[in-house]
């Protein structure tokens, strides 16, 4: 493997571009083959597929009436052990040759990097399987019935993850028929086309929806700030704000920046120093009772938004600026001890102002 | 140290192993090469001694596979190629009447057409196929497997005759319909070969179709013949006579374009039902045969 990835580097210039990288393999593979065609001109049979020629083609011989069936019998030679043998190397290896790449742009061109071994390990086995069975059904009609059966048997049915796996897998499958029925070319023109036009949907991420962008494809703005791993005020979670719609990744990016522009570390200080936020299905006296204790253990305070959900509690918001005497278990306590069982939830975020200031405290 | 290539020495096994591994394709291919080729040489030589072949003594007899065991008319190509089709579906097929091979077949229409196929033969770069009710079906030669389109003509001659014989005479551009059963009254007791003209006249009109009667009597002969309903029809290349044969009452009977009887014998035995006649210009007489007690076949012999 060494020895082709430095030739494959060479080719390419180093360059770990998939589509440059195909290539470079692809034209190694052909050279071999125009090799082969030059040295050993009697191997074209096994890729230019006279066998498929033969078996779909209507040339049939007719009955010699007048000199009867010996005249065939004599004439026909049978085929060798040895021949027999050899001609399924050669296509177990062809095969394996071709099936390689497929299963390097199955791992490499996906968005997830949970690419199934298993699956990865079919592409590469099942063509085999179907090559082989292939050579030996050949035309007979009652080995064919009896492999049907026998697969039916096996019941070899999964449940793919991604639709697009499972093209891989019949394109296993249509690599191995063709190996079997000695057709090496439409094998190896499969293996490419397919490869290339993979690569290319998902270089070009082909097929997305223009009306819908994804909030990947609106990067810009307003996701940038939010996404960037090396800035402060970064969400944690930088592939939750990825797969959020541009929608609700704007209203984040909105009421983020709202509140880290109170909250955050600034040149003066600030009015507010936590976030008060609590669920209740009571709005108005949840509220009420939540004021007295404010107005007893704030600085000041400020009602931020109260959001209401049909069918889910409604969720107050308060920008707060706590006491440097209360401490966050003491506030807490205060308001589920006012509030009582008119709020559900109760949590109090400190700022990085507060938290500063109650690092220094310590 | 350049490292031992595992997949370099894989790729580079698929040389030598090729070169051995003589396909069973490749086998094949080679074995029925030799065998055609035996089958010509064997005609040939039995060509070049034909003075001792009897013109009765099959000098070939090909057994036909089932598909084609309602074979009906035949035709051959400007090049000499045998094309031939079954009764009922529209598939022509390619025959190597010298080495023995179905060689290609296609189909007319998509979907296949049907009907009462009875006879073939070519005008021009053109096909046609005659249905017994003297409809016409004309199209171009397909590939092998393919589908042609093809055009639809009707003669108006399905009232006065069923046909089941054709052949096209490209010295006066007429198309020559065997009639099988005589049903115009006025026409009976005759052999009835239409002539139809193919292409317009000076005055751009079509002409008639015109009947050549031959009366029985005068073809039957010395034959114990009591009926004549010639099956197929072939033009001698050599001479322009009309050859005919009838299938039921198994004869072989030639006429000038005249209309004046040149011979009527019985077909050589053995001939179930034949259906087709075509005569090469290396003087080889073609019979097709439907099955019957035995396979379809087609049989070639010496024609003088």
């Amino acid at each position: 493997m060494g020895f082709f990835k430095q030739l494959i580097d060479v080719l390419t210039l180093g360059s770990d571009k998939p589509l440059r990288r195909l290539l470079a393999y692809y034209l190694i593979l052909g050279a071999v083959v125009l090799a082969l065609f030059y040295f050993v001109p009697s191997a074209g049979h096994l890729i230019k597929g006279d066998h498929i020629r033969t078996l779909t083609s209507n040339a049939q011989l007719l009955e010699d009436g007048l000199s009867g069936a010996k005249e065939k019998a004599a004439d026909v030679p049978t085929e060798s052990g040895l021949d027999l043998a050899l001609t399924t190397v050669v296509v177990m290896l062809s095969t394996l040759a071709l099936m390689l790449p497929v299963s390097w742009v199955f791992m490499s061109a996906r968005r997830t990097r949970d690419a199934d071994q298993g699956v990865v390990q079919t592409l590469i086995i099942l063509p085999l399987v179907v090559a082989g069975i292939v050579l030996v059904v050949r035309t007979s009609l009652a080995l064919a019935f009896s492999l049907g059966g026998i697969v039916a048997g096996l019941r070899f049915r999964t449940t793919m993850q991604d639709v697009r796996d499972i093209v891989y897998i019949f394109l296993g499958i249509g690599v191995g028929l063709a190996a079997g029925v000695q057709s090496l070319i439409v094998a190896a023109v499969l293996s490419i086309i397919f490869n290339f036009a993979i690569l290319l949907i998902w270089r070009y991420d082909f097929g997305r929806n223009v009306l819908e962008p994804t909030a990947n494809a609106q990067w810009a703005e307003p996701l940038s700030d939010l996404a960037q791993r090396d800035i402060d005020r970064a969400v944690p979670d930088r592939e939750l704000v990825l797969a959020l719609s541009p929608k609700k990744a704007a209203v984040l990016a909105k009421r983020f920046d709202r509140v880290s522009k109170i909250l955050g570390p600034t040149q003066k200080k600030p009015r507010f120093n936590s976030v008060l936020a609590v669920t209740t299905e009571a709005v108005g006296e949840a509220q009420a009772r939540i004021e007295l204790v404010l107005d007893q253990l704030a600085r000041r305070w400020r009602l931020d938004q109260v959001i209401t959900t049909e069918g889910k509690p409604a969720a107050l918001y308060y920008l707060v600026g706590v006491r440097k005497s209360v401490s966050r278990d003491r506030f807490l306590t205060a308001i589920r001890e006012s509030a009582g069982n008119t709020i559900l939830t109760a949590e109090l975020e400190l700022g990085d102002a507060a938290s500063q200031e109650k690092q220094a405290a310590k | 140290m350049i490292r031992l290539p595992l997949w370099g020495l894989l790729l580079a096994a698929i040389g030598p192993l090729s070169a051995c591994a003589k396909s069973d394709a490749a086998s094949r291919a080679v074995a029925d090469s030799a065998l055609l080729g035996a089958r010509e040489a064997r005609l040939k030589q039995l060509l070049s001694n034909s003075d001792t072949i009897g013109p009765d003594q099959p000098i070939a007899l090909w057994k036909l596979p089932d598909h084609l065991k309602e074979i009906s008319g035949l035709a051959l190509t400007a090049d000499g190629r045998l094309l031939t089709h079954g009764d009922e579906h529209g598939t022509v097929f390619e025959i190597d009447y010298r080495r023995g091979e179905v060689v290609k077949s296609f189909t007319v229409g998509s979907p296949r057409i049907r009907g009462d196929f009875e006879a073939i033969t070519i005008v021009r770069d053109s096909v046609l196929l005659l249905a017994s009710d003297g409809v016409l079906y004309s199209f171009k030669e397909g590939a092998d497997k393919s589908v042609v389109p093809f055009a639809k003509r009707d003669t108006g001659l399905g009232k006065q005759c069923e046909f089941e014989g054709m052949t096209f005479d490209s010295l006066t551009n007429m198309l020559l319909l065997a009639c099988k059963h005589v049903r115009d009254k006025e026409l009976k007791g005759n052999v009835v070969i239409f002539r139809l003209p193919m292409g317009a006249d000076r005055d751009g009109k079509e002409p008639p179709p015109s009947p050549l009667l031959i009366p029985f009597d005068q073809v039957i002969g010395s034959n114990d013949w009591t009926d004549l309903r010639p099956s197929d029809i072939a033009i001698d290349p050599v001479s322009g006579n009309y050859v005919l044969v009838a299938s039921i009452e198994k004869a072989l009977f030639a006429v000038t374009p005249a209309g004046e009887v040149v011979f009527s014998r019985p077909l050589p035995k053995d001939h179930d039902q034949a259906e087709g006649i075509a005569i090469t210009r290396d003087h080889l007489l073609i019979i097709s045969d439907e099955a019957k007690t035995g396979p379809a076949r087609i049989t070639l012999y010496r024609w003088p």
